[in-house]
């Protein structure tokens, strides 16, 4: 099954994305499915955002396996720490996921907060 | 799962290199990645491989490439391989979520034919695993490693593989060299093709039929 975004749902969600990292200073936001194929896109960046897509749906899709191993649903926290940048990894539904970047300075529990707050908004645009 | 994304006019499409382990996954996706950086004056992406320290792929290698305009949208192919080897199969199968587009990379050696099939049955266990079969993707055959020399090493003939392999789905299959590139591009350019058209009849066009 093929997916077509329309127009305006693209508009809505990124101006939800742009809000958002105003809002919370944070650098770059990317919302892929778990295909590694990116769907919505906020920010400046200076890598391949296809690439960052892929690793992340791979890097997602891995440590769900593992919390399958182990006999855990899954892991609540998907982070990881950079010298100059963080990124974090959040499910927004079954198949789609959420990327953040951000600067080492900023709170990471008010980030997943907001975060949090997104999620409902994301999901009534684009359906669970 | 083809993505259509109607405001930035941009079709993604996953074409997903499949087959046993060392029948040159790796080296087909290397050797267009090389080609398209000879020839083209556009940017090409690089080529991220997450493999093992003795350079068997351990996740998958991946580039993504621009193919131009079609219909007024902009086509982004991802291409991907998967590890071979038998022990990784939860992320072979990982690698398969929402593919468009397969080719099935068979060895040519006599002796791993018995591993083809296997990788066959394989893909089409992992394919169902994500709820899609082989009739919802498009598939081709690659017989490589035709370059090596029989007297050497034995090979088994084109029809023989046909036959174990494709008797039934009698899709479309090329004789290769991964190492030599011979037909490593005409596979790629047919896959492309084909699951671009095929993505196409069932999104935009089927989308503009509705609208008439």
């Amino acid at each position: 099954m093929n997916t077509v975004i329309r127009e305006d749902t693209v508009i809505k969600v990124e101006k939800i994305l742009q809000d958002f990292i105003e809002e919370s200073g944070a650098t770059y936001a990317l919302i892929t499915d778990m295909g590694g194929n990116p769907l919505f896109t906020a920010g400046e960046e200076d890598f391949d955002v296809d690439t960052l897509a892929a690793l992340s749906a791979a890097n997602y899709a891995t440590t769900k396996e593992i919390a399958n191993l182990i006999k855990e649903d899954n892991f609540s926290l998907l982070f990881h720490r950079g010298n100059n940048e963080n990124v974090h990894f959040a499910k927004i539904t079954q198949d789609i996921l959420m990327i953040v970047l951000f600067k080492p300075f900023l709170s990471l529990g008010l980030l997943r907060l907001k975060i949090n707050s997104l999620q409902q908004k994301i999901v009534s645009i684009i359906g669970s | 799962m083809a993505i259509v994304n109607l405001k930035d006019k941009t079709i993604q499409i996953k074409i997903v290199y499949y087959g046993p382990g060392r029948s040159g996954k790796t080296t087909n996706l290397e050797f267009i990645h090389n080609k398209l950086q000879q020839n083209r004056n556009q940017h090409i992406s690089k080529l991220v491989s997450i493999d093992t320290k003795g350079d068997r792929t351990l996740f998958f290698d991946f580039f993504p490439v621009s193919l131009g305009k079609i219909n007024g949208f902009d086509l982004k192919l991802k291409l991907y391989t998967t590890p071979g080897q038998v022990k990784y199969e939860a992320t072979r199968r990982l690698v398969l979520k929402g593919v468009d587009g397969l080719v099935f990379v068979a060895d040519s050696l006599s002796s791993r034919q018995d591993a083809n099939l296997e990788s066959f049955e394989n893909l089409k266990s992992n394919l169902l695993y994500h709820k899609q079969s082989l009739s919802d993707v498009k598939l081709i055959f690659q017989w490589n490693k035709r370059d090596i020399d029989e007297n050497i090493i034995p090979l088994s003939t084109v029809e023989d593989m046909e036959k174990l392999l494709n008797s039934e789905l009698k899709v479309q299959s090329f004789p290769a060299s991964a190492t030599s590139g011979m037909n490593v591009l005409k596979t790629v350019n047919y896959i492309s093709k084909e699951t671009v058209k095929s993505v196409i009849e069932k999104t935009i066009l089927n989308k503009q039929k509705m609208s008439t």
